[in-house]
C-alpha cells in the first residue's frame, strides 16, 4: 500500500508555530498592569504633592509683600513679588555669620566622623584582639541611647574644660556616630579579605591596607555617611542652641529660630530665612543625588 | 631563589581542628613543588603558613636558612598569587604591578623598568591603563602573576591560580606557567586539587590528606609507586581500580599448579616470579586477602594487545569514546572495597550530589582501550591486563605491599 507523504506547505505560512496564547488573556494582563502602573503613579504624585506643597507655599510667601501674607483667605497669588524679605534677613540678622558657623561645624564634623568611624569599623572588621565582640556590642548599645539623654552631662563636661561657646563645643559631641561605625564595619566585612592579604604580602602595613586598599573600595559608603552626617549636623538645633549661647557662634537652625522668636510673626521674613537656611542642603542634594541613592542602596538604610 | 624547609609544622584552629599535622617538607632552591590533595586536606593552610598569613601552632619554617616563624609576610620576601587573583580593583594594571615595589621604596625609575619588563613578558603592555574589571579572566590571571614576578622574590606561592579559568585556557596557562618557571627558576610552591595540574607542573608533588603528608615524590614515581591506597586512588585519571583479592599458588597437577596467581571475582591473573621478587614482603601475603589495584591504562582490548598479557573476559556496561581512546566500564561480581582510604577518595566536594548508581553491590571498574577497538556498551569483550604493573595493598593499613617509595614517606 502506498504511503502518502503528508502535504507540505511552502512559503511564510509554512512555518510551524506553537499554539497562540488566548488574545483575551494577554490583553487582560496588559490592562491590569497598565492600571496598576497608573495607580502607583497617582499615589506617588499625591505623596510628592504632600511634600511639595509646604515647600512651594514657603517660597510663595517669601516673595510676597508682608501685608499680602496675612490676607484671609490665604491665597497663592503673589501681587507685586518682592525680595524685600530676603534683603531684610541679611540686613536685620547675622545670616552670613550663621552660614559660616554652620559650614565650619558641618564640614569638620563630617570629615572627622568619616575618618574616625571608618577606622573604628575597619578595626572591628579586620582586627583580631580580645574583647572585640564586647567592644562592638558596646558601640551598638550607643545607638539605643537618645542624644537628648546625654545633653546635661555633655554640657557640664564641656563647661568644665571651658569649651562652651567655641567651635569645639559644637563639633566634638557630634563626631561619635555609633550607627556609622556599624555601617562601616558591615561594609568592610564584605570586602574580600584576600585583597588586603595580597597587599600585606606586597609589603603594606596596617595603615596602608586601610587607607590605600580598603577605604577606596567603600567610596559609596563614605559618600552615604558623609551626606547623612552633613544633613544631620546642618539641621541639628538642640545641641548648638545649648552649647553656643553667643549670637556670633549660632548656626543656621539656631539663628533662624531667633528670627522667629525675636520679631514675632513676620511671615515673609520667616519664610525667607527658612528658604535661605535650607538652600545649601538643597544644593547638596541636587549635586549629589546619585551618590545619595547609591549610598543608601549600598548601606541598606532607608 | 631560596630553599624552603618546613619542620614538624602544626596548625590547630580554635576548637581543636588540626589543619596541618607534623608536616615536614624540604623544597629545594628553584624547585616547583606542588601540594595536592582533596578539599580540606590542609594544602592551602600550609601555603598560608609559609606566607605568614596564618600563625604556626608548632614547628618551624625556614626560608633561605632563616627561621621566619615570627616574621610578618612583608618581611619574608615571598610573592603570592591567590585563587581569585585578589587584584586591587580601584587601581590600574600598571598600579597593581607597581604597588609592591612602591611599598618597598623602590626608586621610580626601577619601578618603571620592572613593570615595563614584566608587562612585555606577559603580554600586558596594551592593558596597563585598564582596571581589573575591564580584563578577561586570563588577563587578570596574568596580572596576578605579573604582580608576583615584578617583585623578584625569593619564592612564589600560588594558591590554585588556574581554578577560575575555563578548561582550554587552563591548559594554555599551565604551559605558560611551566615555561615561566623554566625561565625564572624561582622556588615555587603551588597548591591545587587537580591532580592533572600536579602531575604536569611539579618537579615533585606532595600529596596531603587531612593535614598529614602521604607521599612526596616525582609525578612519575607517585603514579608508578604510590605508598598507600589513598595516593594510588588519588593520582591518575581515571582512578585506579580496586578489589579484594587473594594471592594463591594453586595445588594439584593442572596447568596452573604451583604458579603464583591473584584471584578475584571469578578471575585469576598469573603473577610472574620477577614481579613477586620486585615487591619485598609480598611473599608473606600468599594465602591471604589483599587489596588489588589495577590502573585503567594497564588494560587493553585483547585483540590489539600483547599476546603474552593475561586475559579477562568482561561485559562492557558503559563505554566513553574520547576520540584518542575508549574508556570501558564493566562490573565485577564482588562488593566494593571497604577501607577508610577508599571511602576518603569517594567523598569529595560534591558529596551532596547524588549520582546514578550503576554498581548496586558490585564493583565498577574502568579500563582504557585503544581508539581502534570495537568495544561497544552491552557487548562482551576480552581485555588484556599487564600483570607486571599490578599493585597490592595491605587491607588493614592500606599501605602498598613492597613499595619502593613507601616505608616512610620521603620528605
Amino acid at each position: 500500500m502506498a504511503i502518502k507523504a503528508p502535504l507540505r506547505r511552502t512559503g511564510p505560512a509554512a512555518a510551524v508555530s506553537a499554539p497562540a496564547a488566548p488574545r483575551g488573556a494577554v490583553a487582560a494582563a496588559n490592562w491590569r498592569e497598565s492600571l496598576f502602573r497608573r495607580a502607583v503613579t497617582g499615589v506617588v504624585i499625591a505623596l510628592a504633592l504632600v511634600w511639595l506643597v509646604p515647600v512651594a507655599w514657603t517660597l510663595d510667601t517669601s516673595i510676597k509683600p508682608e501685608t499680602s501674607t496675612i490676607i484671609i483667605p490665604a491665597t497663592w497669588k503673589v501681587s507685586g513679588p518682592t525680595l524685600s524679605a530676603y534683603s531684610a534677613v541679611f540686613s536685620a540678622t547675622d545670616l552670613g555669620r550663621w552660614y559660616l558657623n554652620s559650614a565650619i561645624v558641618t564640614v569638620i564634623v563630617t570629615v572627622l566622623t568619616v575618618i574616625t568611624t571608618s577606622m573604628a569599623g575597619y578595626a572591628l572588621s579586620r582586627g583580631k584582639f580580645r574583647g572585640k565582640g564586647f567592644l562592638f556590642a558596646l558601640i551598638l548599645a550607643g545607638i539605643m541611647i537618645p542624644p537628648q539623654a546625654l545633653i546635661v552631662p555633655l554640657f557640664r563636661e564641656l563647661q568644665s574644660v571651658h569649651l562652651i561657646n567655641t567651635y569645639w563645643a559644637l563639633i566634638l559631641p557630634q563626631v561619635p556616630a555609633p550607627i556609622s561605625v556599624f555601617i562601616f564595619k558591615k561594609v568592610f566585612d564584605g570586602v574580600p579579605v584576600e585583597i588586603e592579604q595580597a597587599a600585606t604580602v606586597d609589603g603594606a602595613g596596617w595603615w596602608t591596607a586601610y587607607a590605600r586598599i580598603a577605604l577606596p573600595l567603600v567610596r559609596p559608603t563614605i559618600a552615604a555617611v558623609s551626606i547623612f552626617t552633613f544633613v544631620w549636623t546642618w539641621n541639628n538645633f538642640l545641641w548648638p542652641f545649648l552649647a553656643a549661647t553667643s549670637p556670633t557662634m549660632m548656626t543656621i537652625p539656631v539663628g533662624i529660630g531667633t528670627v522667629v522668636s525675636g520679631v514675632g510673626v513676620v511671615n515673609a521674613l520667616q519664610m525667607a530665612s527658612a528658604v535661605l537656611g535650607a538652600l545649601p542642603l538643597v544644593l547638596v542634594f541636587l549635586f549629589a543625588q546619585r551618590q545619595i541613592v547609591e549610598g543608601v542602596a549600598g548601606t541598606g538604610l532607608k | 631563589m631560596a630553599q624552603i624547609v618546613l619542620d614538624q609544622v602544626d596548625k590547630v584552629y580554635a576548637g581543636g581542628v588540626k589543619a596541618v599535622a607534623e608536616l615536614s617538607l624540604d623544597i629545594a632552591d628553584g624547585e616547583f613543588m606542588v601540594l595536592v590533595g582533596p578539599s580540606g586536606c590542609g594544602k592551602s593552610t600550609a601555603l598560608r603558613l609559609i606566607a605568614g598569613l596564618e600563625e604556626l601552632t608548632d614547628g618551624t619554617i625556614q626560608i633561605d636558612d632563616q627561621v621566619v616563624n615570627d616574621l610578618p609576610p612583608k618581611d619574608r620576601d615571598i610573592a603570592m598569587v591567590f585563587q581569585n587573583y585578589a587584584l586591587y580593583p580601584h587601581m590600574t594594571v600598571e598600579q597593581n604591578l607597581a604597588f609592591g615595589l612602591q611599598q618597598r621604596k623602590t626608586p621610580k625609575d626601577e619601578i618603571h623598568r620592572r613593570v615595563a619588563g614584566v608587562a612585555k613578558m606577559l603580554g600586558l603592555e596594551d592593558y596597563l591603563k585598564r582596571k581589573p574589571a575591564a580584563l578577561s579572566g586570563g588577563q587578570r590571571q596574568r596580572v596576578a602573576m605579573g604582580r608576583a614576578i615584578v617583585r623578584e622574590p625569593k619564592a612564589f606561592l600560588m594558591d590554585e591560580p588556574l581554578s577560575n579559568l575555563d578548561a582550554k585556557l587552563r591548559v594554555n596557562m599551565r604551559a605558560s606557567l611551566s615555561q615561566l618557571h623554566d625561565r625564572l627558576n624561582v622556588t615555587t610552591v603551588y597548591v591545587t586539587h587537580d591532580q592533572i595540574e600536579a602531575m604536569t607542573l611539579g618537579d615533585r608533588v606532595c600529596v596531603l590528606r587531612d593535614g598529614v603528608l602521604q607521599q612526596v615524590d616525582t609525578p612519575q614515581n607517585l603514579f608508578n609507586h604510590p605508598v598507600n591506597l589513598f595516593v594510588a586512588g588519588f593520582i591518575g585519571s581515571p582512578a585506579m581500580n580496586f578489589t579484594m583479592a587473594r594471592l594463591e599458588r594453586p595445588d594439584g597437577s593442572g596447568p596452573g599448579a604451583g604458579k603464583a596467581a591473584v584471584s578475584f571475582a571469578g578471575y585469576q591473573l598469573p603473577l610472574s616470579a620477577e614481579m613477586i621478587s620486585g615487591r619485598p614482603g609480598l611473599e608473606s601475603y600468599f594465602g591471604r586477602e589483599v587489596i588489588l589495584g589495577i590502573r585503567p591504562s594497564d588494560f587493553e582490548d585483547a585483540s590489539l594487545a600483547d599476546a603474552g598479557w593475561a586475559r579477562m573476559p568482561v561485559t562492557a556496561s558503559v563505554t566513553e569514546e574520547l576520540g584518542s581512546e575508549i574508556l570501558v566500564m564493566f562490573l565485577l561480581d564482588t562488593p566494593p572495597v571497604e577501607n577508610k582510604d577508599t571511602a576518603a577518595l569517594a567523598t569529595d566536594e560534591d558529596e551532596d550530589e547524588a549520582g546514578i548508581s550503576l554498581a548496586e553491590g558490585k564493583t565498577l571498574w574502568t579500563a582504557r582501550a585503544s581508539a581502534r577497538s570495537r568495544i561497544s556498551a552491552g557487548s562482551g569483550v576480552e581485555l588484556s591486563v599487564d600483570t607486571s604493573n599490578l599493585h597490592f595493598f595491605d587491607p588493614e593499613s592500606g599501605l602498598t605491599i613492597g613499595s619502593k617509595a613507601g616505608e616512610i614517606p620521603a620528605p
